[in-house]
């Protein structure tokens, strides 16, 4: 059975709309908020930017860092749930599928329009987005890129390959490591994402 | 009295999920507080100050549409209503406007997300950490009393990461 994308969207919606008296909305397995987007894309670009030249490298793989350590755990979080298990499980048939789940339930998120475009079990993922809320909000925001800036996704790509094909959890963080390899926020037709065995692994 | 229809509002364009037509998305404790530690990890005072000014300009202009879309709501008490109803849902957490004067306000909040997500990630800490619901509030009053960005300054009296039984927050011109 083919993973059906709109399900997984139509169940984060509606899970989205119901929350606990605390104004907690505890779903898939975590506890969700919904805010602007210009609040992500502020805090990311803004930090680059206070970070500075020479600190630059080390703003972005900050922020990789932060992202993929966040998609480990929650789409760990995400794929023990008694959602995963009521909506995704019966779809998935093999690990791949795990994967094609994860991207839905990114879609669902708002995350973008992502689309896996290869792969190889074990050895690559590639990712792609005609839209990313980070690329459209730092061309809006700050104009055209010098360099690639969805640094969010760049890390979750990594993670997904992490939590499938690295040792179990919680040691498989940073078995892989992603590159964003063209990004519309620098002019690019697209947004995308290769993910890749690790050659390191940082704090390792 | 229902002010606004959440679930309406709430509603995908596409692939994109929004919010009375603005674009949002949906992330979770673990990204949220990854965030957080990042910026005061690595900037101090300076990443606070972002984390502040973010959410401060970010609801500022949120709920400056949606007062504008909403136009009925013209009262000071349904304006902070509205405006509670709006971090509720958006799974922010609990919010209560206890004295709110154009100058002054007390509020208090008996639930939060980043609350939730530090005490699971990181349990307590020893200084306040509600950065977001700071500017959060800063953004808001300052729509609601039509000031301009920066006006208001919000500090955090008591926390929930620091295990205090509440957050209060005390706004105060700048």
């Amino acid at each position: 059975m083919a993973i059906d994308v709109s399900k997984i969207i139509h169940a984060v919606m509606e899970g989205s709309k119901i929350r606990e008296s605390k104004g907690i909305i505890p779903l898939f397995g975590v506890y969700l908020s919904l805010f602007s987007v210009y609040y992500y894309n502020r805090l990311s670009f803004d930090f680059e930017i206070k970070m500075g030249k020479p600190r630059e490298a080390e703003a972005r793989a900050l922020l990789i860092k932060a992202a993929q350590e966040c998609g480990y755990a929650t789409f760990q979080g995400i794929r023990d749930s008694w959602e995963w298990q009521q909506v995704v499980a019966p779809m998935v048939e093999n690990q791949e599928d795990q994967i094609l789940g994860f991207v839905a339930v990114a879609v669902a998120f708002g995350w973008g329009d992502l689309a896996v475009e290869e792969l190889v079990p074990g050895e690559k993922l590639v990712i792609r987005a005609n839209d990313s809320y980070e690329a459209r909000g730092y061309l809006e925001q700050y104009g055209p890129a010098k360099s690639e800036k969805c640094y969010m996704l760049r890390g979750v790509a990594g993670a997904f390959m992490d939590l499938i094909y690295g040792s179990d959890y919680p040691d498989g963080l940073y078995a892989f490591s992603a590159l964003e390899t063209c990004c519309r926020a620098k002019g690019d037709t697209c947004c995308e994402f290769i993910a890749r065995k690790s050659p390191y692994r940082p704090n390792a | 009295m229902t002010i606004f229809d959440w679930r309406n509002e709430l509603n995908r364009d596409g692939h994109r999920v929004v919010i009375s037509g603005q674009p949002i998305a949906m992330h979770c404790h673990h990204y949220n507080i990854n965030l957080q530690k990042t910026m005061e990890e690595t900037l101090g005072t300076e990443g606070v100050e972002l984390l502040y000014r973010s959410a401060e300009e970010t609801n500022y202009h949120s709920l400056q549409h949606l007062f504008n879309h909403y136009n009925k709501i013209r009262t000071l008490k349904s304006k902070l209503e509205m405006a509670s109803l709006l971090y509720q849902n958006c799974g922010l957490g609990i919010i209560h406007f206890r004295k709110v004067r154009p100058n002054l306000a007390y509020i208090a909040s008996t639930s939060s997300h980043h609350v939730t997500g530090w005490l699971a990630k990181h349990g307590r800490r020893d200084t306040p950490g509600c950065h977001f619901t700071r500017g959060w509030i800063a953004g808001a009053l300052e729509v609601i009393y039509q000031r301009p960005l920066g006006y208001y300054i919000v500090e955090e009296l008591r926390c929930k990461m620091k295990r205090d039984e509440e957050c209060v927050f005390h706004v105060k011109e700048r």
